[in-house]
C-alpha cells in the first residue's frame, strides 16, 4: 500500500505538546495515532491545494521522490480522507490562505478517471458542511462520505484539559473507533461504514454518496479501500496469457465484481485537436460605408473646385 | 522655396525611418507622454483584432478611435509606419502653404494701415518686411518636421498626428478662405478629439474679415455668414457621425469616443492635469470636477474672441495651445502642433519677457518626464507626486509661454498704434504690463 500524509500543523512535535511525539484520541491515551511508523510526505507549507492536486493527478515536477507520488493506475483503490481545518459550504480551506472548492475537486478526480488512475475511489471527508465538497463528483467510481450536511457544522469530541485543545473530532473518533475493530479478513461493508456516528453520537447528520459507484453498497468490503488488502487467487492450473482472455475470464470464481465492463471516458478525440480551428472570416467594412464616404469625398471636391471637372473626367 | 523644403522632408523621412528601425521604437510607444489611451497605436490594432474575431471594438474598454480610423487602418495597417510618416509630411505642407498664404495677407494688411495711416510714426523698426517674413513658412514646416515631439509621435505610431494633419489642413483652407472646405476639415477634427469645436470662432472670425465683413452684433451680414458657416458645420458634423454609424451598424462609438473624452474614467498618467486630480477625488465630487475641467477648456474662447477679434489667426494660434494644455489626454504630439506655428510670430522676439526661461523649463521637464517616471515605477523610490510636480511644471511652462505670447502681441500692436516711446500724461516714460 501507498499512503501520502499531508500534515498542515505538526502536532505531535509542537513545542507546546506536553507529550511530545504523540498524538492520542483520547485523554485516556489507549491509542497513540502517530505511533512509531507515521511518515509525513507533505508537511507545514508543503500542504497547499496546487500540492495536493498535483499529487492527484499526477503533474508533478519529475523531481519528487517517489513516496510523495501517488503511483496509482487503472485497478488502484484509492481512500482519500481531509479533515481539520474549517470548510464551508463549497470549499475547504488550507493553510488559512487558500481554498479548495467542491468544483476543482471533482473536476480533478475526473482528470484521474479519464488517465485511469484509479479503479474505485473512497473520498471522505470531515469538516463543517462537509456534505458539499462531493456535491459536484461527476466521475464514475466514486463514492463520498461526510460527516455533516450543508449548513451543519462538525463538532470536535473532548477536549483534553493537560494539553488544552480537543484531541479529536466526533466523526473521526466514531469512525476510528469502528475502524480499529476491522482486521482484513473482515467482511463487513460500506453500509456499516454509513451507520457510524449516527446524529445521536455526533450532533452533525453524517452523509454519503453512492450514485457514481457501480456496484451496490452493501457488496462493497472495507477492505477494498482501507488494510491494503488484495484480491490475492492462488491456483495450481498452468494459464496460458495469449489475447483471447475471453476463456481466462470464465475461469474466475464469481465474484461481487460488476459483469458489465467499466468503461473509460473517452479521450479526447485526436483528430479533433490537430484540426485546425477553420479562420474566421476577416471583417470588412460594409458597402454601403464606403460607398457613402466616397460619395462624399467626391462632393466636396467638385464643390471646391468646380464642376468643370466633370467634363475632364467623363 | 521648394528644395530647402524638399531637403527638410528628406532629413525628416530619414531620422523617421532611422528611429523605425531602431529598438527606441518599441520604447518610445510605451511611453505615456507619447501614447494616451485616445491615440495609441496598441489600442488600435486591438481593436481592428476583436474586430476580425467578429465582436465590436466599442464593446471593451480599450478602443476610443472613430469608426473612420478603423476604416482607414483597415486597408493600411500592414503599412503604418508609411502612413504616419505621410501624415506628417501632409502636416508639414499644408502649414507651409497656409503660411506662406497667410504671410501675403499680413503684409497686405500692413501696408493697407501704412496707407491709411493708422500707425504712430516712430513705429518704423516695428514694422514687417518681406525680407524677414521670406524664410518664415520654412521655419513652420521645419519646426514642426523636425522637433522631437512630433518625431516621438509619428515612431509611437500615435493618431495624433491624424489629428494634426487634420487641424493642418483646416487651416489651410480657412487661410485660403474657402468656407465649406474648413468648416468640412472642422467637422472632421471635432468628430476625432471634440475639443477642435473651440476653432470655429477663430476660423468665422478670419472668414469674416476676409469677406470684409464687420464684426458689429448688429449687424445683418455678420449673422448671415456666421449662420452659414455653422451650417456648414454642423451638416457635415452630423453627416460624418451618421455615416460611422453605417460602418458598424450601431451607436456604441459615440460613448466609447465622446464619452470617454468628456467622462475621463482612464486615469492612466500622462502630461495633462486630469489624472492625478481625478485619482484622488472622492466618487461625490468627481462629477463637478469633471464639468468644470471640461468648462475650462471652452471658457477661454468668447474672452479672446472678444480682445482677438482683428487676429484670428494669433486667436487660432491661442486657441490650439489652450486645447493642447487643457484637453483631457494630451500628448507631445499636440504640443508638437501649436509649436509649429511658434515662428509666425518671431518678430514678437523683442517683446517676449521669459522666454529663456520657459525654454529651459520646457526642456528639463521633457528630459525630467522618463526619469521620474523610471523612479517612480521601476525603482519604487519616488510616488505619483514627482511625475506630477513635472507634468504641472511642464503645464505652466506651456501657459506661460502662450501667454507671454500674448502679451507680447499685444504690446506690439499697442506700440503700433501709440507709438514705441509711451508717456504718460505728466511726460514720464510709462510702461505697459497686461492687466
Amino acid at each position: 500500500s501507498h499512503i501520502v500524509l499531508m500534515l498542515a500543523d505538526d502536532m505531535a512535535c509542537n513545542p507546546r505538546n506536553p507529550k511530545p511525539a504523540t498524538v492520542f484520541s483520547h485523554k485516556n491515551m489507549e491509542l497513540n495515532v502517530y505511533g512509531d511508523d507515521v511518515e509525513v510526505d507533505y508537511r507545514s507549507y508543503e500542504v497547499t491545494v496546487e500540492n495536493f492536486l498535483r499529487v492527484l493527478t499526477g503533474r508533478i515536477p519529475p523531481s519528487t521522490p517517489r513516496s510523495k507520488r501517488l503511483l496509482s493506475d487503472d485497478r488502484s483503490n484509492i481512500l482519500i480522507y481531509m479533515t481539520g481545518s474549517h470548510g464551508g459550504n463549497g470549499f475547504l480551506k488550507f493553510q488559512d490562505s487558500e481554498e479548495i472548492t467542491n468544483v476543482e475537486l471533482a473536476d480533478a478526480f475526473e482528470q484521474m478517471w479519464q488517465k485511469r488512475r484509479y479503479n474505485e475511489l473512497l473520498f471522505i471527508i470531515d469538516t463543517c458542511q462537509g456534505a458539499s465538497m462531493y456535491e459536484r463528483f461527476y466521475s464514475p467510481n466514486i463514492m463520498a462520505l461526510a460527516s455533516s450536511q450543508v449548513g451543519e457544522d462538525s463538532l470536535s469530541h473532548q477536549p483534553d484539559l493537560e494539553i488544552g485543545v480537543h484531541l479529536m473530532d466526533r466523526y473521526t473518533f466514531y469512525v476510528l473507533e469502528f475502524l480499529e475493530e476491522i482486521h482484513p479478513a473482515s467482511q463487513t461493508n460500506m453500509n456499516d461504514l454509513f451507520q457510524v456516528c449516527p446524529k445521536s453520537l455526533c450532533v452533525s447528520t453524517p452523509g454519503h454518496r453512492t450514485d457514481l459507484f457501480q456496484r451496490d453498497s452493501q457488496n462493497v468490503l472495507i477492505t477494498d479501500f482501507f488494510g491494503s488488502v488484495r484480491k490475492v487467487e492462488i491456483t495450481t492450473e498452468t494459464i496460458s496469457l495469449d489475447r483471447d482472455l475471453a476463456g481466462f475470464e470464465s475461469k474466475l470464481p464469481k465474484d461481487e465484481l460488476a459483469t458489465e465492463p467499466l468503461k473509460y471516458a473517452e479521450q479526447l478525440p485526436v483528430a479533433q485537436i490537430i484540426h485546425q480551428k477553420p479562420k474566421q472570416k476577416d471583417w470588412h467594412p460594409p458597402g454601403g460605408f464606403i460607398l457613402g464616404l466616397w460619395a462624399l469625398i467626391i462632393m466636396v471636391f467638385f464643390k471646391t473646385y468646380g464642376i468643370k471637372h466633370m467634363k475632364h473626367i467623363f | 522655396m521648394a528644395a530647402p523644403l524638399v531637403l527638410v522632408v528628406l532629413v525628416a523621412v530619414t531620422v523617421r525611418a532611422a528611429l523605425y528601425r531602431s529598438s527606441l521604437a518599441a520604447f518610445i510607444s510605451e511611453r505615456v507622454e507619447v501614447a494616451s489611451p485616445l491615440n495609441a497605436w496598441k489600442r488600435v490594432v486591438e481593436g481592428l483584432a476583436l474586430l476580425d474575431l467578429g465582436v465590436s471594438p466599442y464593446s471593451g474598454a480599450i478602443f476610443h478611435e472613430t469608426p473612420l480610423i478603423i476604416y482607414l487602418f483597415h486597408f493600411l495597417i500592414e503599412y503604418a509606419e508609411l502612413v504616419f510618416m505621410i501624415t506628417d509630411l501632409l502636416t508639414a505642407l499644408a502649414l507651409y502653404l497656409a503660411i506662406q498664404d497667410f504671410n501675403k495677407v499680413v503684409f497686405k494688411k500692413q501696408k493697407l494701415l501704412i496707407e491709411l495711416d493708422k500707425y504712430a510714426p516712430d513705429v518704423a523698426e516695428l514694422i514687417r518686411t518681406p525680407m524677414e517674413m521670406h524664410y518664415i513658412p520654412l521655419k513652420v514646416a521645419l519646426f514642426y518636421l523636425l522637433n522631437p515631439y512630433t518625431v516621438m509621435s509619428c515612431v509611437a505610431k500615435s493618431t495624433c498626428a491624424i489629428n494634426n494633419t487634420i487641424i493642418a489642413f483646416f487651416v489651410l483652407a480657412t487661410i485660403k478662405g474657402s468656407a465649406f472646405l474648413s468648416a468640412v476639415f472642422l467637422a472632421l477634427a471635432t468628430y476625432q478629439s471634440l475639443y477642435p469645436l473651440t476653432l470655429f470662432a477663430p476660423a468665422l472670425l478670419y472668414l469674416l474679415q476676409r469677406q470684409f465683413i464687420p464684426i458689429k452684433l448688429k449687424s445683418k451680414s455678420f449673422w448671415l455668414y456666421t449662420m452659414q458657416y455653422a451650417a456648414l458645420y454642423l451638416c457635415s458634423l452630423v453627416v460624418i457621425i451618421c455615416l460611422s454609424f453605417f460602418l458598424l451598424n450601431s451607436w456604441d462609438f459615440i460613448p466609447s469616443v465622446y464619452g470617454f473624452i468628456l467622462s475621463v474614467p482612464d486615469l492612466t498618467p500622462n502630461i495633462g492635469l486630469f489624472w492625478y486630480f481625478f485619482a484622488e477625488m472622492f466618487e461625490h465630487f468627481s462629477l463637478f470636477f469633471v464639468c468644470v475641467f471640461q468648462i475650462n477648456v471652452f471658457f477661454y474662447t468668447i474672452p479672446l474672441a472678444i480682445k482677438l477679434k482683428d487676429h484670428p489667426m494669433f486667436f487660432m494660434f491661442v486657441q490650439l495651445a489652450i486645447i493642447s494644455i487643457f484637453k483631457s489626454y494630451p500628448t507631445v504630439g499636440d504640443v508638437a502642433l501649436y509649436m509649429a506655428f511658434l515662428p509666425v510670430w518671431n518678430h514678437l522676439y523683442r517683446f517676449l519677457r521669459n522666454i529663456f526661461i520657459l525654454s529651459c523649463v520646457l526642456i528639463v521637464c521633457s528630459l525630467l518626464f522618463p526619469v521620474l517616471w523610471h523612479l517612480w515605477i521601476y525603482a519604487g523610490s519616488a510616488n505619483s507626486n514627482f511625475y506630477y510636480a513635472i507634468t504641472l511644471t511642464f503645464n505652466i511652462g506651456q501657459i506661460l509661454l502662450v501667454s507671454d505670447y500674448f502679451y507680447a502681441f499685444l504690446r506690439r500692436e499697442y506700440y503700433l498704434t501709440h507709438g514705441l516711446h509711451l508717456t504718460r500724461q505728466d511726460g514720464t516714460e510709462a510702461m505697459l504690463v497686461l492687466k
